[in-house]
């Protein structure tokens, strides 16, 4: 048989055929994000999920009888479910729109992405818990079975069919936007919707349709997935991440783009297989970061979307609550005095996330920039922290601050190539990166896997201090949260603070005013990066462990969740959210998968009721009643101040 | 309110945020007339139209159109009661060609002009109905912005500063359109700052200041008033 460059024909066109496969659901995927995100503006992170319940939905269809035995139904095969299941999954999607999405346009983007991320915890939580990690069989249908051998290969008739319908649905999806009358309504109120309302159209009913649209191509995506992929609660994870590093490659504004950009990094993703296997699952982020470098706009892109950094801070800058030499004793005495009533540990656990929280507060609440990986930061130091004090044997305090070095190395690099790209672009690109940070973590050999790196001794620190007496480790823990406390707030009172809130209030102000917005940005973005890694690698000492969890997606998720509960951009928010965030995983730990269902919900209610978070909702109360007792004490309420309420 | 009245503003205040924009507007348009809304830059005339068409999200008073308020009504169904807009900015979608432009307001009743008449009306729209819709001049693209909402059969036509930045030979193709277009039947609220050409057109005129009415000038005494509307023009 011949052989090219020492690989089998077999090999190259099997691994072909699966890339095709894999930029097929590509295609099919970042058509409807690319869709969704052109006309309302939303970053759908939820689509991962609803293609995983397109997959079992089809999977539900089939075993109808076995699900409910009582009520006699029949069960209803692959082709049933390929008609039926993308509108059901697209009713569920108009449903949410309804429900859930509608409520956040009107507000910063940056809370659509963060409802939708909640929406995905929720759903795929929920099946976690009923069908756990396992995945479930469906088979081929009847008439696929088999295949053809074209001598060069043998080609399975379901793939083939699979290529062919994928393609075609992505083809007639392009023509109906690109070429109809419907298409030019969509794409008219892409570009300036109160005109098209002013027209007679109704926009509002368009929306939730065009959102029911893109999740009912997620919908049927996941049926045609169902028979080659297991049918599991996690497939639709792992997918949206690299949707989203696909839709940043093919650019903003372009459909053909985004079927071309799918296919193509699906069959470059194949290749790499190929040749060099272990680059396969990093490439398409790869690819990403070189797009970003050498064409920021995508290879498609038309335009770059002009948001700018968003407001989204709920502090009261007089609040006592915003006074931060008075917290920092307080904090300083409270933390002093809470080891001899609580476990030192479950403090332990509160202190390193509430300086995560605190430090990505910095970047999202005080810049305005919606990070998505702080994860990257976070456990890469965690790694190199535990890596060094434990194989190369750096005293505890040198360990920390080799891995603080790799965050902020890593920040640079990421805010360098983020900082290119505003409003959920960024969101994107640092979620991406990060990602592909947990798949090198993922492969290396020095961070053993799935294992990661265990038994990390403590040590001494300034060698003296034996940091295995849990007493000790608390208060180093305290210092170290302490310290971080502080830089922050100096951080955010110093000139370089008072330019980075002129950026979040007014950015084309700041512009204007001569201020390189994007060097500061850069510059705080990676004072946040570091910060994080502080608390990363004090996890990995105080834990003794560094993991792939404190990698992975779920971590940044966390860092966001922890400062929007706490409240964006208040000094105390993030510590806030942190002690809530842990009590609930602590106090949850035994009921497994319902965590994340919980944290979900969590984000979806924060989202929706309550923005402005503990601590932001605070101040509002507490400057109310300083009002209203100014006014009992015979003040008098300005006019203007009465009649608004 | 008389029987010729199609469109009668009354005690109209509209709001951007906590900032308020108009104060207590009102004025009236007969059917098939031509009205004008004269006023300085920032005066409050886009905002006004904004508010008849709904765009204005905070607004209160009395926007009565064929008998019915539309003050709380959404832009969508206010277009379907017989209003269209034409924007300052024209509002010509690039993602679309001409003919796609032309195309898109849905038809709202019936009466409205035949797609051929409206490339009789702009002969120079009909020869680029091919090319994306940016791809034309700033006249073309005025043109545009007018003949698209020609065919969907609203009566009343809401323009706002259809001459601006334009040459003067469009100018004076845009009054003869105008002109037509009364000719044909149809009401138009004109809002413009350039007073001879609209003292050419309209019926009546009023002139807005600080979101308010100041002043109200019917056709025939317009061409002994000039120099005074042309002093409450003056910046
Ligand atoms: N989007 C907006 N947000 C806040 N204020 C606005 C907005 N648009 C207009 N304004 C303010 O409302 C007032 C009226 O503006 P409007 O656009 O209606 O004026 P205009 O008479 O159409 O002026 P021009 O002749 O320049 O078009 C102005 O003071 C303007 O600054
Ligand atoms: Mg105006």
């Amino acid at each position: 048989m011949m052989t090219l460059l020492g690989i089998s024909p077999q090999l190259l066109f099997g691994q072909l055929l699966i890339g095709l496969i894999n930029g097929v659901f590509y295609a099919m995927m970042s058509l409807g994000v690319a869709i969704i995100f052109g006309m309302l503006r939303i970053g759908n992170f939820v689509h991962g999920a609803q293609y995983m319940l397109g997959a079992f939905g089809a999977w539900y269809l089939l075993n109808l009888p076995d699900l409910f035995p009582s009520l006699g139904l029949p069960s209803l095969n692959y082709w049933w479910a390929l008609v039926l299941v993308p509108f059901g999954v697209a009713l569920i999607g108009a449903l949410m729109e309804r429900l859930f999405i509608r409520k956040v346009y009107e507000l910063e983007h940056a809370y659509g992405l963060l409802l939708t991320v909640g929406l995905a915890m929720l759903i795929e939580g929920l099946f976690n818990v009923r069908y756990g990690a396992a995945g479930q069989q469906y088979n081929i249908p009847e008439a696929l079975k088999g295949g053809v051998n074209l001598g060069f290969m043998f080609m399975p008739y379901y793939r083939l069919w699979v290529i062919v319908a994928g393609i075609l649905v992505c083809v007639a999806t392009w023509y109906a936007i690109e070429r109809t009358r419907l298409g030019a309504y969509l794409r008219a109120a892409t570009e300036n919707p109160d005109l098209v309302r002013a027209f007679g159209i109704n926009v509002p009913r368009m929306l939730m349709l065009t959102y029911a649209f893109g999740v009912g191509l997620a919908g049927l995506a996941g049926v045609m997935a169902a028979p080659i992929y297991q049918v599991s609660p996690q497939m639709g994870h792992s997918i949206i991440i690299t949707i989203f590093a696909v839709v940043v490659i093919g650019g903003m504004g372009s459909i053909s783009g985004a079927i071309y950009t799918g296919l193509m990094l699906g069959v470059i993703e194949g290749l790499t297989k190929v040749f060099w296997p272990q680059a396969s699952t990093t490439v398409i982020f790869v690819i990403m970061v070189l797009v970003l470098i050498f064409r920021p706009a995508g290879l498609f892109g038309r335009e770059t979307v002009a948001a700018h950094a968003a407001d989204m801070s709920t502090a009261r800058p007089d609040s006592i609550l915003e006074n931060g030499r008075l917290w920092m004793a307080i904090l300083a005495i409270g933390g002093t005095i809470v080891p001899f009533f609580i476990y030192p540990v479950f403090g332990m656990k509160i202190l390193c996330l509430a300086l995560f929280a605190c430090a990505y507060n910095l970047i999202f609440g005080y810049v305005g920039l919606l990070a998505f990986g702080h994860a990257a930061f976070y456990g890469s130091s965690a790694y190199v922290a535990a890596f060094t004090a434990a194989s190369w044997g750096f005293p505890t305090e040198l360990a920390i601050l080799s891995g603080v070095a790799m965050a902020t190395l890593l920040g640079a690099i990421f805010g360098w190539l983020a900082i290119r790209r505003q409003g959920l672009y960024f969101a994107m690109i640092t979620l991406a990166l990060a990602q592909l940070v947990y798949f090198y973590a993922i492969q290396a050999s020095w961070t053993h896997g799935e294992d990661g790196i265990q038994s990390v001794p403590r040590g001494y620190v300034f060698g003296v201090i034996n940091l295995n007496d849990p007493m000790a480790m608390y208060f180093f823990v305290l210092a170290v949260f302490l310290i971080g406390f502080g830089v922050i707030y100096r951080i955010v009172h110093s000139p370089f603070g008072q330019v980075l809130k002129s950026i979040r209030e007014n950015e084309p102000r700041a512009i204007s005013l001569g201020y390189s917005t994007d060097r500061f940005k850069l510059i705080a973005f990676t004072l946040s990066a570091m910060l994080a890694g502080l608390a990363g690698g004090t996890k990995a000492i105080v834990f003794q462990i560094a993991s792939l969890a404190d990698l992975y997606f779920q971590t940044s998720a966390d860092a966001l969740l922890m400062t929007l509960i706490g409240g964006v951009g208040t000094l105390l928010g993030p510590i806030v959210g942190a002690i809530i965030v842990v009590t609930i995983q602590t106090e949850l730990a035994t009921l497994g998968s319902w965590v994340i269902v919980v944290q979900g919900a969590a984000f979806v209610v924060c989202v929706l009721f309550l923005r402005k978070g503990v601590v932001g909702t605070l101040e509002d109360w507490l400057s109310a009643r300083v009002e209203r007792k100014r006014i009992a004490a015979g003040g008098g309420a300005p006019v203007v101040e009465r009649s608004s309420h | 309110m008389s029987a010729g009245t199609l469109l009668k503003v009354r005690d109209l205040r509209g709001w951007y945020g906590e900032s308020q924009a108009l104060h207590d507007m009102a004025f009236e348009v007969g059917k098939g007339e031509v009205v004008t809304l004269l006023g300085r830059n920032g005066a409050g005339k886009t905002t006004t139209l904004r508010a008849i068409m709904g765009l204005l999200r905070k607004r209160s008073g009395e926007i009565s159109f064929a008998g019915e308020n539309l003050i709380d009504r959404m832009p969508e169904h206010i277009a379907r009661r017989g209003i269209a807009y034409c924007p300052e900015e024209r509002g010509i979608f690039a993602s679309l060609t001409v003919e796609e432009n032309l195309m898109l307001p849905p038809v709202v009743a019936e009466g409205g002009m035949a797609l051929d008449d409206i490339y009789e009306l702009f002969p120079n729209i009909a020869e680029r109905r091919r090319s994306p819709g940016t791809k034309l001049s700033g006249g073309e693209q005025q043109m545009l912005a007018i003949g698209r909402i020609l065919r969907t059969g609203a009566t009343l036509l809401l323009l706002d500063e259809p001459t601006e930045g334009l040459a003067p030979v469009i100018v004076q193709q845009i009054g003869v359109v105008i002109r037509k277009l009364k000719e044909r039947g149809f009401t138009v609220l004109l809002v413009e700052q350039n007073v001879r050409f609209a003292a050419r057109l309209a019926n009546r005129h009023y002139v807005v200041e600080h979101g308010q009415v100041i002043d109200r000038l019917e056709a025939a005494d317009v061409a002994g008033s000039l120099d005074r509307i042309q002093n409450y023009l003056k910046v």
